[in-house]
């Protein structure tokens, strides 16, 4: 008896110590999620001349069926992120693996490898807009060399290119991303296991296919999980660079459009917001294929 | 013990009260060519002759598209900053229900001196929501050197001629393009576009507010933009990726013969520091097309005052307006950062003739300058024209299937 009411005032106590993290993550995480929910149940602007007015699920059957423009965006979101997240990883898991041979100088390469990674992505995009520049960008000037293109193409400017150059600068700054989380999982991994493979005759390539990838697994997972729902959201990248023009606009640019260009001017706070829940939708969706077919743990 | 909190109180008190005499505003402003360095000057003297009010600048991007999305962020969540905003003219509008209505204060700022058009578009239904602070209109600049070298008198009157001296002057020139314009995916997009629409003899909405853009004129018109590129190769193809400044970098390192932009190009262009076509530059009226006159687009920026901020904000803010809107900062501005005045006055001031004589010469193009179509919910058309008309330059539809879209989708937008 005595026991039993001690338990329970342990778990008072307990309730009582972990209720500051609870209302905090519900004040910051979970009250803007269902905020994002209910508004997108409803059709309203921020101008008070757009009353809010319920109406269920028509704002989700809007973008699915009236809105060829969400649909292209809805398109150009997940190829950019397949495209990206698949580079990036291939990249990151190759870099990661030559970086953790020792060799001379490893420590300054490994510093030097985050550069990409730690300049704000506003800045980078800028930087390599310029570089995409037409007359005085340097990309622009070794392609028309190589023969490429021809002189004055507009690299960000064609709707064959543009997209292209877009994942060309998200893979240059996040690999390097990539490439850490996956060092981190490789130096897990006991040198034993190599050991005994080799003395069983065990050649690189099965060394890597049966050692490393499956040990690397849920490393990849988690990386995979971080980046995709990145990608899923991109928008720094492509305003700055195109403003979503030549068809690159993805998902977050076009919500822009909805949230900002439209808020005075007509009723589209709440289609903006079932916007936003579709990639939120989106990135569980992903995550989920990651998590069954990676057999990831969650606990 | 008393005595000291007694002289803490008065100290306070003393303290307190001298605060509240000095009042601070923001305000914000662009920093397109030289308008940041020129404001600060003003500013300056402005401070100096009002010593109680404190002004601090808000710098904001150079793109329309970005400082409107600051706007609806800072009044959509109530703030009283910043206490005076720079707002396009195509803005009040859309913003009217957050600006300090100024219809009582027409006298104070003498409204009545200022060009009627610009006073006009801010007014919004009966109300004055800003007050003009400067003016601008689309504006063909040449290379005088060039067309003399190659007989051409006089700049071209029609976009037939136009092409024609492009053409001439770019096949005998090395690295040299004919025409540069802003044809990126923004607010000057629709600037340019309206200009060829109107000299062709089309229009976006008609003066009952229905959309009239679908119309052989329309599709010819957006056609020759296309064709400026493609077809007669006039235009760099990369035009689609300029805004102004990319332009006139291109006109200022001598890679250009023509250049559309607004006024405030000419003194960058003329400062041998920088430019290397200094005074061998003219400005002309853009040039006509099949209907038989010309369009310049009507720009510019107006100052309207925060409605959230404290009436001692508000006083402050109405002194600062009429100071930066009065005669003699209005001329200073027009002469070192290239910005028209709005006041009718100026243009007669011997001074701006000697500064920037195209402003003088070119006074018919800036009062006759075309707004671009008034509606509440003017960003929502534009960002449908933007799409439609760049999807037609990059050679992702054709100009009739573009025109023909934007109006399906203009009339949806207008409807809802």
């Amino acid at each position: 008896m005595l026991e039993l009411k001690a338990k329970t005032r342990e778990t008072v106590v307990a309730w009582w110590m972990v209720f500051p993290a609870l209302f905090v993550i519900s004040v910051i995480a979970f009250f803007p999620l269902f905020k994002t929910f209910y508004d997108g149940f409803f059709e309203f602007g921020l101008n008070p001349n757009f009353p809010r007015k319920f109406v269920g699920f028509r704002n989700y059957v809007e973008l699915f069926i009236h809105d060829p423009r969400f649909i292209a965006a809805l398109k150009n979101t997940i190829f950019f992120t397949v495209v990206s997240v698949a580079l990036e990883t291939a990249l990151g898991l190759l870099i990661a693996i030559i970086v953790n041979q020792p060799f001379k100088f490893r420590g300054a390469v490994r510093a030097a490898m985050l550069i990409p990674w730690a300049i704000p992505t506003a800045i980078s995009s800028q930087m390599w807009k310029w570089m995409f520049n037409d007359q005085s960008g340097i990309i622009t000037k070794i392609l028309e060399r190589l023969g490429v293109i021809e002189p004055g193409f507009p690299i960000l400017g064609s709707p064959n290119t543009a997209m292209w150059a877009i994942i060309a600068v998200d893979v240059w700054k996040t690999t390097p991303f990539m490439a850490l989380l996956i060092l981190a999982g490789l130096q897990l991994i006991p040198e034993e296991l190599y050991e005994a493979a080799r003395i069983d005759g065990a050649n690189v390539w099965q060394r890597f296919t049966k050692i490393t990838l499956p040990m690397l697994s849920s490393t990849i997972a988690v990386a995979l999980i971080f980046r995709t729902l990145d990608a899923l959201r991109v928008f720094d990248v492509v305003f700055i660079m195109t403003r979503g023009s030549v068809n690159t606009e993805t998902l977050a640019v076009y919500n822009r459009v909805l949230l900002m260009d439209r808020a005075f001017t007509g009723a589209w706070f709440g289609y903006g917001s079932a916007l936003s829940v579709i990639i939120f939708a989106l990135i569980s969706i992903f995550a989920i294929i990651y998590i069954k077919s990676l057999r990831l743990k969650l606990d | 013990m008393k005595k000291l909190l007694l002289v803490i109180l008065m100290v306070a008190l003393t303290v307190f009260s001298f605060a509240q005499k000095r009042v601070t505003i923001t305000m914000t402003a662009g920093a397109v060519g030289k308008e940041l360095e020129v404001l600060y000057a003003q500013l300056d003297r402005f401070m100096k002759a009002n010593p109680d009010i404190k002004v601090s600048v808000m710098p904001m991007p150079n793109s329309s598209t970005e400082r409107h999305d600051l706007y609806v962020t800072y009044l959509a969540a109530g703030e009283k900053e910043p206490t005076v905003l720079m707002l396009d003219v195509i803005w009040p509008a859309e913003f009217a229900p957050y600006l300090e209505d100024l219809t009582n204060d027409r006298a104070y700022f003498e409204l009545d001196k200022f060009l009627p058009g610009t006073v006009k578009s801010a007014t919004v239904n009966g109300r004055i929501v800003a007050i003009p602070w400067f003016t601008d209109a689309g504006l063909l600049y040449y290379r005088k050197d060039l067309l003399e070298k190659y007989g051409f008198k006089n700049p071209p009157k029609t976009w037939d001629e136009l092409v024609k001296i492009a053409k001439t002057i770019t096949a005998k020139e090395k690295n040299m393009y004919g025409f540069v314009w802003q044809g990126a995916r923004y607010e000057g997009l629709v600037c340019d576009f309206m200009e060829y629409l109107i000299s062709f003899g089309g229009d976006v909405l008609d003066e009952a507010g229905n959309v009239v853009i679908n119309t052989p004129a329309a599709v010819k018109a957006l056609q020759f933009m296309v064709d400026l590129i493609y077809k007669e190769n006039v235009s760099p193809r990369a035009v689609t990726t300029y805004m102004e400044e990319e332009a006139r970098r291109v006109f200022q390192n001598g890679q250009a013969v023509f250049m559309r932009n607004w006024p405030y190009a000419w003194s960058l262009l003329n400062d041998p520091k920088e430019s290397k076509v200094a005074g061998k530059v003219g400005v002309a009226p853009l040039p006509a097309g099949p209907a038989g006159r010309s369009a310049a687009t009507l720009g510019g920026w107006m100052l309207g005052i925060n409605k959230n901020a404290t009436p001692e904000e508000k006083e402050a803010a109405k002194k600062l307006i009429k100071f930066l809107t009065s005669y003699d900062e209005q001329l200073y501005k027009a002469v070192n950062a290239g910005q028209n005045p709005t006041r009718e006055a100026v243009y007669k001031d011997a001074q701006l003739k000697k500064a920037a004589p195209f402003m003088v010469e070119l006074y018919g193009v800036f009062i006759n300058a075309e707004p671009r179509p008034r509606t509440a919910k003017y960003s929502e058309l534009s960002d449908v024209m933007q799409k439609y008309i760049h999807a037609a330059l990059t050679q992702q539809m054709t100009a009739q299937k573009a025109i023909e879209e934007m109006a399906k989708e203009l009339n949806k937008v207008l409807g809802k």
